[in-house]
């Protein structure tokens, strides 16, 4: 009986120690404490307003100055970015699951271990190998280099999360749709294609997710031009940390939750 | 350019030329096909199978797991490729053709319905990729689900039927493009006996209307006595006799095809090139070369009362009796021949485990092998 109180304890005691610093940060968004934001000092919604650059009632000590557009600058890099990559990476991701599962070859289960390295591999490893590869072939840092840097290893992610779904895929369905007359690409398009499209969208969710997030390596190969929404973030916090920057994170927060929350309303409704 | 012009002479056994008049829904020549197994050997799935379906029969291909029945079967539907030997659907050569230009269509094992379309999308499913017009579709989808008694489910999902509904989708699905064969590999073996037994009677009507072939896969020496014009019967990649149902249980050509379709009692004999001898001593007519033989005595052949004509006769103790309502199993235990198996009509008294019996068999039940049981 004691035992599993301290169990529930236990329990109760994790789930604070990881959501408590997270909540705090969305209370302390609506702080109007501009120097301590520990100490509570009223509601407010300055923080936010002054993220979408609208009068606000702060002192220009209290904010990063004029950092909104710079800011908005960012987001929008990071949205095309993780756009993009998040589209490449699962369509080659995806198209890699299905050779893998699909086709007999000599090295496949050496390709499968290869497709799995680079989420093992230290991301610091990874900007650096990028990095020096990009200068070698003469290929100036831009937003290209984000693009093609980062689907090297959300490829692998996307690769995983499909692979997955083919695994408990009954192929004797595709088998039935080409005995009823159905070409390969037919079987493809109306048969194989729905029946993986729950992972397929999970591995382009979790590849875009992953793409908004990603410092470690975007820093290296970002160039100056290609300021992402992480490296500002990053910026930001070297002069300080003040207010806005909870404001910022609550709203990435948001942004993260909304996309995940999609992927979870089209996982439930295939399902039923 | 006709399938034989791409032969050589000689090839093909005589009425060669009655094939191109009168095409055979399915003819099978010579297959054979090898699997490589996983540890560098080599297994051979058809060793050498012909078959020709004379009309639209309902041939049945009958056999222990791993004997080549459902690899024979996907050879037909065109999702294994034969090493050697050619497959020809109403007379044309299909050997080379792909699985979704062949003229067949399959009911699946375990149905492979497609799950993310509603039950007329799964049914109309040939239709729509062959390209025709919703409201054909829509009325050969309504055709088909009256055939198979689903009438008015069009909208269901396919996770809302239940099993038996879900093999009776399969088959309007399978019959909906008009196929000239329809192949069925052992669609009835995830359904409970009663129904089971129910979609037996109705398939055999079924192809009766509809006047195609049916190829049927099953390792159910019941189902394939039941149900089949002809019963194909397969081990080791090779055909080991086809024939009427009657013709396979009463007068089999191997031990095999003995002990595989129904219970048997198997007997060994000499014979001298004009009778038949047992081991006993009692002796039958029998004008063979001589050497040595097997007699097949079904259990039903035996009854515990005389025959009028001489036959022959089997004395030892019951060991064991089973009460099937209309019949009494019985194992009787013989000195000479070991345990032989009756099946009694229960009209009679039946003496008790332990007591001695008497079991005869009239002449014209018995019926002998030319091989010698192991």
């Amino acid at each position: 009986m004691i035992l599993r109180r301290l169990l529930s304890l236990y329990g109760l005691l994790f789930f604070v120690f990881v959501y408590a610093p997270i909540l705090l940060v969305v209370i302390y968004s609506f702080n109007a404490n501009t120097l301590n934001m520990m100490i509570w000092d009223g509601f407010t919604l300055d923080w936010y307003r002054q993220i979408f650059g609208l009068e606000t009632s702060l002192a220009e000590s209290a904010t990063y100055v004029d950092s909104t557009d710079q800011l908005w600058g960012a987001v929008r890099t990071s949205l095309i970015v993780a756009l993009s990559t998040s589209v490449f990476s699962t369509v080659f991701g995806t198209a890699l699951a299905l050779a893998v599962a699909r086709y007999r070859f000599r090295l496949a289960r050496f390709y499968r271990t290869l497709m799995m390295l680079p989420m093992i591999m230290p991301d610091i490893v990874l900007g650096i190998a990028l990095l020096i590869f990009f200068i070698t072939i003469g290929m100036n840092l831009s937003m290209l280099t984000i693009i093609v840097g980062q689907s090297t290893f959300l490829i692998s992610y996307v690769f995983v999360t499909v692979s997955a779904r083919l695994a408990e895929f009954d192929t004797s369905v595709e088998e039935a749709s080409a005995d009823l007359g159905a070409t390969p690409a037919q079987t493809f398009r109306k048969v194989t294609l729905p029946g993986i499209a729950p992972g397929i969208l999970g591995g382009w969710l979790l590849a875009f997710i992953i793409s908004m997030d990603d410092l470690v390596i975007t820093y290296f190969i970002a160039g100056t031009g290609n300021t992402t929404l992480p490296i500002h973030i990053w910026g930001l916090l070297r002069r300080g940390i003040k207010p806005e920057i909870n404001a910022i994170a609550t709203l990435m927060l948001l942004f993260t939750l909304l996309i995940a929350a999609i992927g979870l309303y089209f996982r439930s409704r295939r399902q039923k | 350019m006709t399938p034989f012009d791409t032969h050589p002479a000689g090839v093909f056994p005589a009425g060669l030329q009655d094939r191109k008049i009168m095409p055979s829904p399915l003819e099978i020549i010579g297959a054979r096909k090898a699997f490589r197994t996983p540890e560098g050997g080599t297994m051979t799935a058809l060793d050498g199978i012909s078959l020709r379906l004379a009309s639209a029969e309902f041939v049945t291909l009958l056999g222990p797991s791993g004997c080549g029945k459902t690899t024979l079967l996907r050879t037909i539907s065109g999702f294994e490729t034969l090493d050697a030997g050619d497959v020809l659907i109403d007379g044309t050569a299909v050997t080379q053709m792909p699985a979704h230009r062949r003229p067949v269509n399959t009911v699946f094992q375990r149905y492979a319905l497609f799950g993310h379309m509603s039950v007329a999308r799964n049914v109309g499913y040939a239709l729509e990729i062959a390209g025709r017009d919703k409201r054909e579709i829509r009325m050969r989808v309504g055709e088909m689900l009256e055939l198979v008694g689903l009438t008015g489910m069009e909208k269901r999902s396919i996770a809302q039927l239940s099993g038996g509904q879900q093999q009776r989708v399969a088959l309007a699905r399978a019959l909906a493009g008009k196929p000239k064969l329809l192949l069925l590999d052992e669609p009835l073996s995830a359904l409970d006996k009663n129904l089971r037994q129910k979609m037996q009677q109705e398939l055999k009507a079924l192809q009766r209307e509809l006047g195609i072939g049916f190829i049927f896969v099953t390792h159910d020496q019941e189902e394939a006595l039941t149900m089949s014009d002809r019963i194909a019967v397969l081990a080791h990649g090779r055909i080991q006799q086809i024939g009427a149902p009657a013709e396979l249980y009463q007068t089999p050509a191997n031990l095999f095809t003995a002990d595989f379709l129904g219970e048997s009692n198997l007997l060994p004999v000499t014979l001298d090139g004009s009778a038949a001898q047992l081991a006993d001593g009692q002796g039958f007519a029998a004008v063979r070369p001589a050497g040595k033989a097997t007699l097949l005595l079904r259990p039903e052949v035996l009854s515990a009362t005389a025959p009028e004509r001489p036959g022959l006769s089997f004395t030892g103790v019951i060991r064991e009796t089973y009460y099937t309502g209309t019949d009494h199993q019985v194992s009787l235990e013989t000195g000479t021949f070991g345990t032989i198996r009756a099946l009694l009509r229960t009209g009679n008294a039946l003496p008790g485990i332990g007591s001695t019996l008497t079991l005869h068999a009239p002449a014209e039940g018995l019926h002998l092998i030319d091989e010698v049981a192991p």
